[in-house]
């Protein structure tokens, strides 16, 4: 077994995620606040979700790469009912998925954040902030002001 | 044409149901033991000539629920020389392609579900549920700890995907409306139906929001339940009692999708169409041939997308389709003024069974024994149960 400097730190960090061989360098720069996505160092291909293998060129050279952080919403639902009967939701949670603009189709499940639910619209742009939560922090959107 | 040598060489000749209900405070396994022995005894058969099993899971080595090595162990079969879990249209692919590869030649397909404790509130305060939950082999928490890994194996993004319909093809929710209303008169014939009090379009639209936009009328009802099939040669079926019904053309169908929902190809790229273009190219009946159709269920948002990947109108196009189709008398679908969809009510009405519900009714009706029930003259079934990223099989069954 070979671990890395702070893999322990990782594993700690994100004790309730199943974090594998796969995956664990997106979560150290969830850590760091970077979004780090697989990308082809091949072929540039981006590759989400966190699999080791390019299906464009079928290169193993998945490099863990920053992202812009710029987007658009392509598609979300508001949660408005909690599966633990014991937890009811205070407000709607919204779950986004953000289609990145570094490759059509590359996608994260986030939330936007700063916009009420009625003002969102399929493909508007938005742009990659962070919030803190319970100790950790995690990358949601907000919505890209027009110049 | 692609190959299909499978052609009407298997047969369902034998069904077994048990009773559905939110609460049957039965197992899993007790429930599959039921369906089992009801389906082995309506093809005349003892356990000892089952020699092949599809239990109810994705993995194989599932325990203490419905899998194959449980109910080989509780039937007492002696000997099987296939098995295999299998889940939502895959389960009856798998069996089909078992018996027609002379892997076994009388098998048995058992599909056992209950109420888990992640679809509905009550069922989560249940101790037994709970338990069962957390050590299931699908489901057990969604997404853990990481938001972005919500969407796995879950409802969720249908529920955006179903907005994404709405925007791309310039809908409202009437064909989700009217699938759920269709679903519920024909479950309202069925007295095994769990939901059988009338719902009208509006009650559908005043129906509680889960997952804006989707209400809890487009969503099937968990309950307790079980269904079996027994499948063996059409050589064999001819020598039986019960009348065969048999298997004509299948596919699966898969994406580059494989399990992160946000990933969602469109309208083209997803399991349905992948299933029913696999189909279609195997089939020498097509749909003017089909009388009966059962498209899954489990959202609405299935069944549309299911009705629009059969064929029966171009992408985005069923909100026309089911106008032109609604009998607004009865509430009820009838395409081509002639097909009914989904009798027995689906996952909407009779209940959440995986689309194992479906294929056991479509299998009754070609039999032709339904009784009040009967639809007139049905030769032939196209049923699509599956999902937009896992486990679609879309199959024509005839008489």
């Amino acid at each position: 077994m070979t671990l890395a400097d702070d893999d322990d730190a990782v594993f700690a960090h994100f004790h309730d995620v199943h974090i594998d061989r796969d995956n664990i360098a997106h979560y150290r720069g969830l850590m760091r606040s970077r979004l780090l996505i697989n990308r082809c160092s091949d072929c540039g291909h981006w590759i989400y979700p966190h699999r080791p293998l390019c299906p464009e060129c079928l290169s193993m050279n998945a490099v863990p790469t920053e992202v812009s952080g710029l987007g658009r919403l392509y598609m979300w639902t508001l949660i408005h009912q909690s599966r633990d009967p014991d937890k009811p939701l205070a407000e709607p949670i919204l779950a986004a998925a953000i289609e990145l603009v570094e490759q059509p189709g590359l996608r994260y499940l986030s939330r936007v954040v700063g916009c009420p639910p009625e003002a969102l619209r399929h493909d508007m742009p938005v742009s990659l902030t962070w919030i803190e939560e319970a100790g950790r922090r995690w990358p949601v959107f907000v919505p890209l002001k027009a110049e | 044409m692609a190959r299909n040598p499978l052609k009407d060489q298997v047969a369902i000749v034998g069904i077994g149901s048990t009773p559905y209900s939110r609460d049957l405070g039965r197992s899993e396994l007790s429930l599959a033991l039921e369906a089992a022995v009801a389906a082995i005894r309506d093809a005349g058969i003892t356990p000892r000539e089952i020699d092949g099993i599809c239990g109810t899971g994705m993995t194989p080595l599932a325990m203490g629920g419905a899998g194959f090595l449980s109910l080989q162990g509780a039937l007492g079969i002696e000997a099987c020389t296939w098995g295999k879990n299998g889940w939502l249209g895959s389960a009856l692919v798998f069996t089909v392609e078992a018996v027609f590869s002379g892997l076994c030649d009388m098998a048995l397909l058992v599909q056992a579900n209950v109420r888990g404790a992640s679809m509905s509130r009550a069922a989560a305060r249940d101790p037994f549920r709970a338990r069962a939950a957390r050590y299931a082999d699908v489901g057990g928490d969604v997404g853990l700890g990481d938001f972005a890994k919500r969407w796995i194996h879950s409802g969720e993004p249908y529920a955006a995907i179903m907005r994404r319909y709405m925007h791309d093809f310039g809908v409202g929710k009437e064909a989700f409306a009217m699938m759920a209303v269709n679903c519920r008169n024909q479950g309202a014939a069925n007295p095994d139906a769990v939901l059988r009090h009338p719902l009208t379009l509006d009650d559908y639209h005043a129906s509680r929001m889960i997952w804006d936009p989707m209400q809890i009328a487009d969503m099937d009802v968990p309950c307790d339940c079980a269904e079996a099939l027994v499948i063996t040669t059409a050589e064999r079926a001819r020598d039986m009692d019960v009348k065969p019904v048999y298997v004509h053309a299948m596919s699966l169908g898969g994406t580059r999708i494989g399990e992160y929902y946000e990933n969602f190809g469109g309208w083209r790229d997803n399991s349905f169409q992948v299933a029913h273009r696999g189909l279609w190219e195997r089939s020498e009946l097509a749909l003017p041939d089909i009388d009966l159709f059962y498209p899954y269920d489990g959202y609405t948002m299935d069944a549309v997308a299911v009705t629009e990947a059969a064929g029966y109108c171009g992408i985005g196009e069923a909100t026309d389709l089911y106008r032109s189709s609604w009998d607004a008398g009865r509430g009820l679908l009838m395409l081509d003024g002639r097909v009914p969809v989904m009798t027995g009510g689906g996952g909407l009405s009779h209940g959440r069974a995986g689309g194992a519900n479906l294929y056991a009714e479509a299998a009754r009706q070609l039999r032709g024994d339904m009784g009040e029930r009967q639809v007139a003259g049905a030769g032939a079934a196209l049923v699509s149960i599956g999902s937009f990223f896992h486990d679609p099989s879309a199959v024509v069954l005839r008489a």
